[in-house]
């Protein structure tokens, strides 16, 4: 059954990540740093799974600069959006069809 | 710390992935308005004891001690004073490292607060002006001031989607019209017990809310 359930965010941390950056309203994006923060993960950690949900196409990633401090801002695309309520969708029904 | 949420690559069972799911968002949605209940702390404190200070003036309500009026200005001011900085210097955490849309709606509500207090201000002293005794300055001034906060919750309802924020702003607005038919000096008791002490209230539910959130 959990086959359905889409593989990238079907693990524990990028649950959490895409759990945290959909509460954010569109057209919002929560820095590197304050993610970390919230999520309590190492940077290197924090990092990889980034990677796989910007590789799947569901997290968006822009560089600015804070005066002279590079800073990372990290926001849910339109696809990672559906995505996320696809995957809370399949896991209710799941969960339904289970009991 | 208190949680220990898992951060690897392992699926849990089905059940398990919701109930991480659900309070890793409670816990966002905490941490992004960690500041909000201090914040209504400090305000309830500066209501309760300074409109409390100005009712025990000399003449005034208070059968069981009075301040005198210097001591009694003074510390509403003061009061009011360490309330602005303070929520001035929690609020600008509020939505920290977030930038985007929503930022707008932050930030132009932050401003209302400060120039809705100014024209509260303004039009009181426009009226001293006019030739209002200072008698009936000491009902409006609270009045008007509650007036404005009691709406700026109604906006506050309206852009974040709150019943309690609904709740306080028509209380406020209930409380500033009662106080002004209580009269001088009594006003002033209504202000600070009904005003002060439903933000404080409104404090203390919001920790233990969050505190239950976290179990």
């Amino acid at each position: 059954m959990s086959g359905e359930l889409d593989p990238v965010i079907h693990a524990a941390a990028r649950l959490r990540i895409t759990a945290t950056l959909a509460t954010l309203p569109a057209g919002d994006r929560m820095s590197f740093p304050r993610l970390q923060e919230i999520l309590e993960m190492t940077p290197g950690n924090l990092s990889t799974h980034l990677r796989k949900l910007e590789d799947a196409g569901y997290v968006d990633v822009t560089k600015t600069h804070q005066g002279r401090t590079p800073v990372t801002y990290l926001a849910l695309t339109t696809s990672g959006r559906h995505a996320f309520e696809r995957y809370t969708e399949t896991l209710r029904s799941v969960l339904g069809a289970t009991e | 710390m208190t949680n220990d949420l898992p951060d690897d690559d392992t699926p849990l069972d089905p059940a398990a992935m919701l109930a991480l799911l659900e309070q890793q968002q409670r816990k966002v949605n905490n941490d992004l308005i960690a500041p909000v209940p201090w914040i209504l702390l400090v305000w309830g404190f500066a209501w309760l004891l300074g409109f409390l200070a100005l009712w025990s003036m000399p003449g005034g309500g208070n059968p069981l001690f009075e301040v005198p009026p210097t001591i009694a200005w003074l510390t509403f001011v003061a009061l009011l004073i360490v309330a602005i900085v303070v929520s001035a210097i929690l609020g600008s955490r509020i939505g920290r490292g977030v930038r985007g849309a929503s930022g707008f709606s932050g930030a132009v509500y932050g401003l209302s607060w400060t120039f809705g207090s100014i024209a509260a201000a303004g039009i009181g002293a426009g009226m001293v002006r006019l030739g209002m005794s200072s008698d009936l300055a000491g009902v409006l001034f609270p009045a008007l001031y509650g007036l404005v906060a009691g709406l700026l919750y109604l906006a506050g309802a309206a852009i974040w989607r709150s019943i309690s924020q609904l709740v306080l702003g028509l209380w406020l607005l209930l409380v500033s019209t009662v106080s002004v038919f209580a009269g001088l000096p009594h006003n002033y008791l209504v202000m600070g017990l009904a005003g002060g002490g439903a933000f404080l209230v409104y404090g203390i539910v919001l920790f233990i809310i969050r505190a239950r959130s976290r179990q």
